[in-house]
């Protein structure tokens, strides 16, 4: 496929999937370092990889799975320790319900 | 610095009682204060690292028995979580973070009665190959202070290569502990995927990440392989599969084994004082016995698009998590206003320094709905087509030798502004990464300059006993090649 055209609009668009609030001049540094990056990977497309399945992970065994037995974890307090806000027992947030 | 200052020493000295843990703690908390305030490895040391070591000490003189590395001290990527330790990552996202638990790795080397010294600086994330990356500033190279120490465990690597520590665990994505290895003159091994626990690594790319040590000698990392290496139900890609016996497998004899040499690793963009130091190492092992031939790895060029697809796509996903919420930096913007997605991008925004961003825009773009087939699906068979070359190659040969990196240690700043030169740097280690293969950095002769190059050893699947015996049959053939540490 054509290489994208890596501008203003499409690293804008990426960066509200991510939830990522770029400055200005952030959306213009990274359209264009990302337009080089891009354009070098575009040399992927010269590989026929017509029927090369593809490769997700490299485990060399499957692992087991471990059995499902209920064991000690962290305490409620230890969870909530790191958080930036807790209100009642739980992490806060803003709110984002009516 | 006293002459005895390896992994197996220091613990064998330790057990027999010669000296306490609490003199060689001091040794390494005095050099520490000496030396790291001009290099910068450490983010954090640890202010119970004496109690730790009398609490060795204290085992001893109880007559109970003492694990493989007592007293030593250990240096810690600051990608692992260590229970009641600040754990940062490199990142203002996770400055003010306290772990409540303990990576798995950390446990068993408090179990093998190690001494856990300080948590090294590194790339944000992992996320770099120079340390420069580091919110906290760049480490700097023991060897020359205007040099990186490579990355993305560069602290990792400087804290051994500054002898501050015998050894230290770094992780490696695509090259983060073979790299600094390579330019610190340290030795450095990345284990097969899925030999060592993941649990407690703060993840970067989950099909790739593996931990793994960093020592002054080849017997010493294997030393801490064999403690951190082995099956963990907390890892849904931990091995269920015996562990080896890796200090026996140094020192093994390696005549008959069959060096395979990639053609391709040999091209354009090689130093030639790292090619000649390379060369002289293979025909060294041509002495000792091995049979040194050459192989293809024909998609070699494709790595560094192949895994910087794969690897941004799966950080994109990781690092998600970072959202404000649970622990780590919360912002709600320059508005103030309580408003839940504006925190996110905020709290994302100010957490996140660029190269992160870079790599989860990346990583969002390529899995993003349009363009997943095209990079995203693409490069995973471009993965498998890396793998194949491999598999290929090692039905003629044994390992795989290469240089661990193209040059020697590059000066601070000088790859910094261009995201793409310092991606390329990572040629030579990214396939064993993509291939899930165990691979090391053994310190071949240096530069005219006194720069440390890496000999880079890859073998097959949890062969890493082969691979610890061509490094040390190759360390005992040239110990004035060995840079020593930085006295």
């Amino acid at each position: 496929m054509p290489a994208p055209n890596v501008d203003r609009a499409l690293v804008e668009h990426v960066a509200k999937l991510a939830c990522l609030s770029l400055s200005d001049s952030e959306v213009d540094r990274f359209a264009s370092e990302l337009g080089r990056i891009v354009g070098y990977i575009e040399q992927l497309d010269s590989l026929d990889t017509r029927d090369v399945p593809p490769t997700a992970n490299v485990s060399v065994d499957r692992a087991p799975g471990r059995r499902d037995e209920v064991a000690p974890g962290l305490t409620r307090d230890e969870a909530l320790a790191q958080a930036p806000e807790v209100e009642s027992d739980g992490f806060a947030v803003p709110a984002f319900v009516e | 610095m006293h002459a005895d200052w390896d992994v197996r020493s220091v613990a064998d000295r330790v057990r027999r009682g010669e000296i306490t843990a609490e003199s060689v703690t001091s040794a390494s908390l005095a050099r520490i204060a000496e030396v790291d305030p001009g290099i910068h490895a450490f983010l954090h040391v640890a202010a119970d690292a004496l109690d730790q070591a009398r609490a060795v000490d204290q085992k001893r003189a109880r007559g109970e028995p003492l694990g493989p590395l007592a007293g030593v001290p250990v240096a810690i990527k600051d990608a692992l979580v260590t229970r009641g330790v600040p754990t940062t990552a490199g990142s203002k996202m996770l400055s003010c973070y306290v772990p409540p638990y303990d990576a798995t790795v950390v446990a068993r080397l408090r179990s093998a009665d190690a001494v856990l010294i300080g948590k090294t600086n590194m790339d944000e994330f992992a996320m770099g190959s120079s340390t420069e990356n580091s919110a906290f500033g760049p480490t700097k190279n023991p060897h020359d202070l205007s040099r990186t120490p490579g990355g993305s465990s560069g602290g990792s690597a400087a804290a051994v290569a500054g002898a501050m520590a015998p050894c230290s665990i770094g992780s490696d994505t695509g090259g983060s502990i073979r790299q600094p290895a390579s330019f610190t003159g340290t030795v450095g091994l990345k284990p097969t995927y899925g030999r060592v626990s993941r649990y407690g690594l703060i993840a970067f790319a989950s099909s790739l990440d593996q931990v793994g040590p960093f020592a002054t000698d080849v017997a010493g990392a294997a030393r801490v392989l064999s403690v951190i290496a082995g099956h963990d139900p907390r890892d849904s890609t931990s091995l269920d599969v015996p562990v080896g016996d890796y200090e026996r497998a140094c020192g093994k004899s390696v005549g008959g084994v069959r060096v395979g040499v990639p053609n391709e690793y040999f091209a354009e963009g090689l130093d030639p004082e790292v090619e000649q130091s390379v060369r002289a190492a293979l025909s060294a092992l041509t002495g000792a016995g091995c049979i040194v031939r050459p192989v293809s790895l024909p998609h070699t060029r494709f790595a560094v698009g192949t895994y910087y697809v794969l690897a941004t796509a799966e950080a994109s996903s990781n690092l998600a998590r970072f959202d404000g919420v649970r622990y780590g930096l919360r912002s709600l913007g320059a508005s103030g206003k309580r408003d839940l997605r504006a925190m996110y991008g905020a709290t994302r925004d100010a957490g996140f320094g660029a190269e992160v961003k870079r790599r989860i825009l990346l990583g969002t773009f390529v899995l993003s709905s349009g363009y997943y087939d095209a990079y995203y699906l693409k490069a995973q068979k471009a993965r498998t087509l890396i793998r194949r070359d491999f598999e290929s190659a090692f039905r003629d040969v044994d390992v795989i030798c290469s240089p661990a990196s193209p040059t020697p240690a590059f000066r601070l700043g000088e790859k910094h502004d261009d995201p793409l030169a310092m991606y390329l740097n990572d040629i030579y280690t990214l396939p064993a990464s993509l291939a899930g293969l165990p691979a090391m950095s053994v310190p071949c002769s240096a530069t005219a300059s006194g720069l440390p190059v890496g000999l880079q050893i890859m073998a097959r699947p949890l062969e890493e006993t082969t691979m610890l015996a061509v490094a040390s049959a190759w360390e005992a053939l040239a110990p004035g090649a060995r840079v020593s540490p930085v006295p």
